[in-house]
């Protein structure tokens, strides 16, 4: 009813005005003639029946806004009112949008990544039913992950699968499944997935081509050699062979007929696109070393399920808790925690907690750059309230209220973010294709390529169109208010010549000055840390030599290699290389030095209950005469132990310390997992073998017996150069086996995939700190400058009465920079505390970096000095007679 | 701040209620009537009602109609809707447990 009558009253604004006036002038008259008969005489009669009435101007708008729908007609009049304010003075207007534009734009583009990366529903038919299960153990725990540590075994999956009752279908795979793939010219390494039989069925793709898994295909190990091809594949490996359904394709020397192409548009359920996907039932022929599906206590699988239509996540959580809790009654002292929840990439727990430290660091920054823009806009906001304070204190004494104006004064605002929040939006999802495609071409050698959508869906848009409201307001609000509680009685008459620092505004200004100095510090010195990080890693030595040093990768178990075939190719291949002009060592080791690949086991100290986690390697005798690790104590293996596989080893100097602080660490024992007793031979250098930056972990070598073979790696030294080097290891491999892959490169470049995360940090908080830097160095100048102009008369007068240019320079400088000390200050203090968590994050960086910490304010000073200086000279060139005569 | 006899929001709410109790008046009616019916011990700013009248009619608690006024002007007539009874009724009802209950403090004592 009234929403009609508000409707009706909207479009007959003109009528119901006229009835408005109709309806007081009536009761006015009635008044006055009351008044008459009462005996007042003449004009009096009807200034009575006015006074008796109230403020008329304030009762008619009271009673339209009763009537209209006040936030939409007044809303209009406003922007109607801010536009033509904002048209007016276009170039606080442009300043203003573009600060605003810079500090959303930076926002919404790395909301927009993250929102790829980690918050966006899978691409498949109603994700939101799709939800990822994944489980964490407490308690006694022992068990063997394949993978991360939250993934499931086949027969756990296959009793979540029966007995679940939320699930119309639960599906399982085993993600980053290394392949290779024959058939081409050349043998390619290629990732892909084992899947259980329902994977498409339960994700709702269906194949292009061909069609998806059967039942039939998961019943029997070993029984079902097919596999579905992503499209990519299908095009780069089959050249997009319309019958390619029934040809075959040899993934890991086993032989899978093709039965089908996933269709284009989906590429797997990780931000790594997968190639091919194969049933479960085919894990063996796969990764012929290891035999998953009959181990109870294996983790390997990835659990997705589509839930019943009406079935809530909280019951999904109790139906698969109670499976859980039978399974865990196998396992005594343990408990299991699901953790479920709407399945996007990045889903799982470790990847999850990824990428919300990474992104709360980030958005943090950015978030800092928008307070510097808001801090800007809102001392741009002040000066212009304050040259429209007459307009406001005439508004507010001829009976407008208060609220109204503020209500004006806000519109404004948004106005201006929401021009500035639309421009850097669209400027953010413009660039940012580019900018994605620059970081993925920048990521470390080998990694797989990352698929990556970062176009911008609803959380996107809802996040940018929140932020920019909310920027608005925080901008606004403070100036509007401020502008509002005037004393009416100077500001009508126009007293705007006051004394420095003694103004009303003064002081919210330089509070805000000194809020973005002190933000930009923060931003600064982060950005100085992260970059002195950069530099220390490029230029920090790990402690073992690396000219010269060629590493061949290769797997041989997942080609099918036994052990016996694997020793024989491993000698072969040695002796080939050994043969290679320049060559002059051949070493071998399971993992090579900074390749990213790290062992880890539990041994007990002689003496200790509890084992403790030890990193380690397996080497052999030269390894460390090659890589320049020193003894420090004791002897390296000897070819005899190496050969009889002896139960000897070799720590690290700080394992040594840790272990048997002030003991000699020779002839001691560390016991392994089944009783059988290590002992301590050589004490090796401290070096940083396997973590750049980081020498503290608990560290021990192996040798490397003939029961290893089929796991190691090779380590060429060559005196020659290392191109040549590398083609003759490639050809030797090649002879002996064309359809292995082997990854040869120099060890040195190992280094550059440690620096790449840095560097890419470093770039962005280089782009964030210069942004920071440009916004409050603007916010400095305008502050500094719209205070000369705002005393030009009292420095007219200072220089009438014989002050000189020098005087006049120091106080407008005084009063400039006051507020970037303290800021600057308080800024430091701040970034002390923040670097104490930036160096848990960045190696070889002290938390206290005294570049970063003297460096970053006096250049910061430096620049906040030049900021005012400019400004500041006009006012030494000012002619007193014109200043004095200033309005 | 508060004078004498100024009105609460809600008090003026319910007395514009009870003016129209007994057939449809115009703004200036309902005044006088304020003004009458309590001896002149309530002064409600004229101007006041309006925005209450409309905020009323808009509610559904009165209905509004152009007529002519007795010395023959154009006029808006306020008059109590089916529900504006019922409020009044409530109202009333409310106001006589409170002025009462308010009165028996005042007294002990």
């Amino acid at each position: 009813m009234s929403y009609w009558m508000r409707m009706k009253a909207l479009l007959k604004r003109k009528e119901l005005d006229q009835d408005l006036e109709d309806e007081l002038a009536f009761h006015l008259t009635m008044r006055e003639e009351k008044n008459r008969e009462r005996g007042i005489a003449g004009q009096e009669a009807r200034f009575a029946a006015r006074r008796q009435f109230g403020n008329l101007g304030r009762i008619r708008e009271a009673c339209r806004d009763a009537w209209i729908f006040v936030s939409w007609e007044t809303t209009w009049r406003d922007l109607r009112y801010g536009g033509r304010a904002l048209a007016k003075n276009p170039g606080f207007t442009a300043v203003a949008v573009l600060a605003v534009a810079l500090g959303i734009g930076v926002n919404t583009g790395i909301f927009s990544v993250l929102n790829g990366v980690a918050l966006k529903l899978l691409p498949v038919p109603r994700a939101d039913q799709i939800v990822s299960v994944d489980q964490a153990f407490h308690g006694k725990v022992r068990r063997n992950v394949h993978g991360e540590p939250g993934l499931f075994s086949y027969p756990e999956y296959k009793n979540y699968q029966t007995n679940n009752h939320v699930f119309s279908g639960l599906l399982a795979y085993a993600p980053f499944l290394d392949a290779t793939a024959l058939g081409g010219e050349n043998p390619k390494q290629l990732m892909g997935a084992e899947a259980s039989c329902n994977f498409f069925d339960v994700l709702g793709e269906r194949p292009a081509l061909g069609r998806a898994f059967v039942e039939e295909d998961c019943r029997a190990p070993g029984a079902s050699p097919v596999v579905v091809l992503s499209d990519e594949l299908w095009r780069t490996q089959f050249g997009a062979d319309p019958l390619v359904v029934g040809k075959s394709i040899t993934l890991n020397r086993a032989k899978f007929v093709v039965i089908g192409v996933a269709a284009p548009g989906f590429r797997g359920l990780d931000p790594w696109p997968s190639a091919f996907w194969a049933p479960v039932s085919m894990q063996k022929a796969l990764e012929p070393e290891s035999d998953f599906l009959n181990e109870d206590n294996t983790g390997w699988l990835a659990l997705l399920g589509r839930m019943r239509p009406g079935v809530s996540l909280e019951e999904v959580r109790a139906d698969l808790g109670v499976i859980a809790g039978r399974i865990d009654r196998q396992y005594p002292g343990r408990t299991t925690a699901l953790v479920i929840h709407r399945a996007t990439f990045m889903g799982r727990p470790e990847e999850r907690s990824l990428v919300f430290s990474v992104g709360v660091v980030v958005l943090a920054a950015v978030g800092l750059v928008l307070l510097i823009a808001c801090a800007n806009v809102a001392n741009l906001l002040l000066a212009r309230a304050s040259s429209r304070q007459k307009e406001i204190a005439i508004r507010l004494s001829i009976g407008g209220s208060r609220w109204r104006i503020v209500r004006q004064l806000l519109t404004e605002s948004l106005l201006i973010s929401f021009l500035g929040g639309t421009l850097g939006s669209l400027v953010a999802f413009w660039s940012l294709e580019g900018i994605a495609r620059y970081v993925l071409s920048h990521l470390p050698h080998g990694a797989p390529e990352l698929m990556w959508n970062v176009s911008p869906d609803l959380h996107v848009w809802g996040y940018s169109l929140g932020l920019t409201a909310f920027t608005g307001i925080v901008f606004g609000l403070a100036p509007a208010l401020h502008a509002t509680r005037q004393d009416l009685s100077t500001a009508v008459k126009g007293d705007s010549g006051g004394i420095i620092g003694r103004k009303g505004g003064g002081k919210l200004r330089s509070t805000l000055v000194g809020l973005q100095v002190a933000v930009c510090m923060v931003l600064l010195i982060a950005a100085g840390l992260l970059m002195r990080g950069l530099y220390l890693a490029q230029t920090v030595d790990p402690g073992f030599e690396m000219k010269g040093i060629i590493q061949a990768q290769f797997d041989l178990p997942s080609q099918g290699y036994s052990a016996e075939k694997a020793r024989a190719f491993q000698r072969e291949l040695m002796a080939r290389v050994a043969a290679l002009p320049g060559v002059d060592q051949v070493e071998q080791a399971r993992v090579t030095p900074l390749s990213h690949q790290f062992m880890g086991t539990g041994l007990t100290v002689g003496g200790e209950t509890q084992a403790r986690a030890f990193e380690f390697n397996v080497v052999t005798p030269g390894f460390f005469a090659m890589l320049g690790m020193p003894m420090v104590r004791g002897r390296a293996f000897t070819e005899v132990e190496t050969q009889s596989a002896a139960p000897v080893l070799v720590v690290t100097e700080s394992t040594a310390r840790r272990l048997w602080p002030g003991q000699d660490a020779l002839g001691k024992t560390l016991r392994g997992e089944d009783k059988k007793e290590f002992q301590v031979v050589g004490v090796v250098r401290d070096s940083q073998a396997s973590h750049l930056g980081q020498t503290d972990g608990l560290f021990f070598y192996w040798p490397a017996g003939p029961n290893e073979q089929e796991r190691l790696q090779l380590l060429v030294h060559s005196k020659g150069s290392d191109v040549a080097a590398t083609n003759g290891i490639r050809e030797a491999s090649r002879a002996l086996d064309a359809d292995l892959i082997v990854d040869v490169m120099r060890l040195e470049d190992n280094l550059e995939d440690w620096r790449i995360p840095s560097r890419i940090v470093a770039a962005l908080s280089g782009v964030l700190g210069a942004l920071a830097l440009l916004l409050a160095s603007i916010g400095v100048s305008g502050v500094v400058s719209y205070g000369v102009s705002q005393r030009i008369r009292e420095i007219g007068i200072r220089v009438t009465l014989g002050a000189d240019g020098r005087d006049v320079m120091k106080l407008v400088l005084r009063h400039a920079l006051r507020p970037v000390i303290i800021g600057g200050v308080v800024g430091i203090v701040a970034c002390a505390a923040v670097s104490q968590v930036l160096s848990g994050v960045l190696y070889g960086i002290g938390s206290h970096d005294p570049i970063a910490f003297v460096g970053v304010p006096l250049f910061l000073l430096g620049v906040a000095f030049l900021a005012s200086y400019i400004p500041a000279r006009r006012a030494v060139l000012v002619d007193p007679v014109v200043a004095l005569r200033y309005e | 701040m508060e004078k004498e006899g100024d009105l609460m929001q809600g008090t003026l709410d319910m007395l514009v209620l009870k003016a129209l109790a007994r057939g449809a008046k115009h703004g200036y009616g309902v005044a006088e009537w304020i003004h009458e019916s309590s001896n002149d011990v309530l002064h409600v700013e004229e101007g006041a009602l309006y925005p209450a009248l409309h905020r009323l009619q808009l509610k559904g608690l009165l209905a509004a109609e152009w007529g002519m006024s007795e010395n023959n002007r154009r006029a808006k007539y306020y008059s109590l809707t089916a529900a504006g009874r019922k409020k009044l009724a409530e109202e009333a009802e409310y106001w006589r447990r409170m002025s009462g209950a308010i009165a028996r403090v005042m007294q002990t004592a």
